[in-house]
């Protein structure tokens, strides 16, 4: 189940301690990369909500992030709604269309839960991709970002911006975190462990699962909306089966299943692709060389891996006990 | 309490419920006996909704609920445990009862509250623990304790959803004589209004927990009585007491 360990916390409280340092005395490049990570981590975030504690590994989260970029995009621009209401009718409708891809495929696991995901990812990119109205392949642009000047922040700057972004992964965060502190998420939890006991004890497995796929596919739409307002430009690229599979890759670096993990996940995926694009353009081999490193390593992404070893340093009384009983 | 009327089953040829008739009263304590084979197991799958009856009916206090999926079933009160341990690996065992509480109690899908932490959870939890033996272990994971505690959670599990008829799939598969004598005390120490149904093979178990004994073969009831007249049928000693008998 989840908890915050003394770990996660102090991890936690580094992370915003040093991203809001480096947010105040970063130039306008180390600010840009600030928002990018940022908006990943939002994104990673509601991936390990469902992937990481559900079992439920999506591929349509691209998809879903991309649904609330354009949707945020459109509100705005073509009916004319402010930053905020706009926001929040596309993370709505990035909820909405999360719940019944949820709810479809609550009833397949493992591989073909993942393709089924894969092919509504596919169906919102075509259809985004071949529509007028979204612009096609030249995608749209003029997303605008809120408007905090009467609390006298000004989003347009790029160290207000990152702020902003900084504290949307906390209520990311915050989000995520509630949610499998809730029935809900212990359900989830549950489901990824024993599918056919929770259903047997009375729970409407398709509901659960739907309605988690859901709060995972609002904070996509978030990060989608964020991602908007950050490069003021969207493309059907935000919604391709790539996306889904970058974030999956973050998810899996920084530790399934651990929430803080995928965070620091977004720190090193987007500070590796930075460096090492500078050296060299085949920066995805490398950063394919260490997932590989990851993996083989058999520990639970990097912060799994720390997880893993603060753990052996403790005593296990109960294994003694059960030893005995054996 | 929870009757079936005529429950037939075929898997192509082979019929495993073939016409199968019971009822069973508020509180009765019911063992069914069988070889391997028998149909015990494809019975109890009918009954919670794992399995579709090809033709008769279920009732669950009254209610027809033949149609009714599991989890519809399970919020009616009927619960079962597993011959194979169908637990939460990765849980302790105090999250385990938890959560079969939290399903049992409607809080399974609320996203405003914990129900871990809920007292109303954790008295449940408390009180099966103790039902189980398992007090001293709900900080253990499951993947920790051993095979004889995790077969005292599988009925724990079941418990804690507070059911009004529960069905046990031989709780004592696996488990050492001392362990079975354990079992032995637990079960009779259940709440007396509480109808139980149990699959086993364990005739001292058998004999000593039930009321009534029904004993199932080729998938059809050969005998429905009382464990005295079990003891002494014929019948049952050619098709499954022989061995028993001769030990």
């Amino acid at each position: 189940m989840f908890a915050h360990t003394p770990l996660r916390l102090t991890t936690l409280c580094l992370l915003a301690t040093l991203s809001l340092a480096y947010a105040l005395f970063a130039g306008f490049f180390g600010l840009e990369i600030l928002a990018e990570i940022a908006i990943l981590a939002i994104l990673v975030i509601a991936l390990d909500l469902v992937a990481g504690f559900g079992g439920m590994v999506s591929l349509c989260h691209g998809a879903l992030l991309g649904v609330g970029a354009y949707a945020f995009t459109v509100a705005a621009n073509d009916a004319g709604l402010s930053a905020f209401p706009a926001m929040v009718l596309a993370v709505a409708l990035s909820a909405g269309l999360a719940f019944v891809i949820g709810a479809v495929c609550a009833r397949s696991i493992g591989i073909y839960f993942i393709m089924a995901t894969l092919a509504f990812g596919q169906m919102a990119y075509s259809f985004v991709f071949q529509s007028p109205l979204f612009g096609g392949d030249d995608g749209l642009s003029g997303a605008p970002r809120p408007d905090l000047t009467a609390i006298g922040i000004d989003l347009t700057d790029s160290r207000a911006f990152a702020v902003y972004a900084i504290a949307m992964v906390a209520l990311t965060y915050l989000v995520a975190a509630a949610t499998l502190r809730s029935g809900l998420g212990r359900s989830l939890v549950g489901l990824h462990h024993n599918e056919k006991r929770l259903r047997a004890l009375g729970l409407t497995v398709w509901r659960a699962k739907a309605t988690a796929f859901a709060i995972s596919g609002a904070l996509a739409g978030l990060a989608g909306c964020l991602a908007a307002q950050h490069t003021q430009y969207i493309s059907p690229g935000l919604l391709s089966w790539t996306v889904s599979g970058e974030a999956l890759v973050v998810v899996i670096l920084g530790g399934l299943g651990t929430l803080v993990g995928p965070i620091v996940g977004a720190v090193l995926f987007v500070v590796l692709k930075h460096e090492i694009s500078s050296i060299t353009p085949y920066w995805h081999a490398i950063v394919g060389l260490i997932l590989i490193a990851v993996v083989m390593s058999r520990a639970n992404g990097v912060f799994g891996f720390l997880e893993a070893r603060m753990a052996a340093r403790k005593p296990k009384p109960f294994l003694q006990k059960a030893d005995a009983d054996a | 309490m929870l009757e079936t009327r005529n429950l037939t089953k075929s898997f192509g040829p082979i019929h495993v419920t073939k016409g199968v008739s019971l009822k069973l009263e508020k509180g009765e304590r019911r063992v069914i006996l069988g070889p391997n084979g028998a149909g015990k197991t494809t019975l109890f799958n009918q009954l919670v909704g794992e399995l579709t009856p090809d033709s008769g009916s279920i009732h669950l206090d009254g209610a027809d609920v033949t149609a009714l999926r599991v989890a519809d079933r399970a919020r009616l009160g009927l619960s079962r445990s597993y011959q194979k341990n169908t637990l939460f690996d990765g849980l302790t065992i105090g999250e385990n009862l938890g959560l079969a509480a939290a399903v049992a109690l409607g809080k399974g899908q609320s996203l405003w509250s914990d129900p871990l932490k809920s007292a109303e959870v954790r008295e449940t939890v408390k009180e099966v623990a103790a039902q189980v033996d398992l007090a001293p272990y709900l900080d253990a994971t499951v993947s920790a304790v051993s095979y004889g505690l995790r077969r005292q959670l599988e009925v724990g599990i079941a418990l804690a959803t507070r059911p009004k008829v529960i069905l046990m799939d031989e709780p004592t598969s696996g488990v050492g004589p001392e362990m079975s004598k354990g079992f032995h005390r637990l079960l009779k120490a259940l709440p007396r209004d509480l109808t139980i149904l149990i699959i086993e093979h364990d005739m001292d178990l058998a004999f000593d927990v039930a009321d009534t004994i029904t004993v199932l073969n080729y998938g059809e009831v050969v005998f429905d009585g009382l464990p005295g007249a079990a003891r002494d049928s014929q019948l049952l000693k050619d098709i499954y007491l022989g061995a028993w008998e001769d030990a």
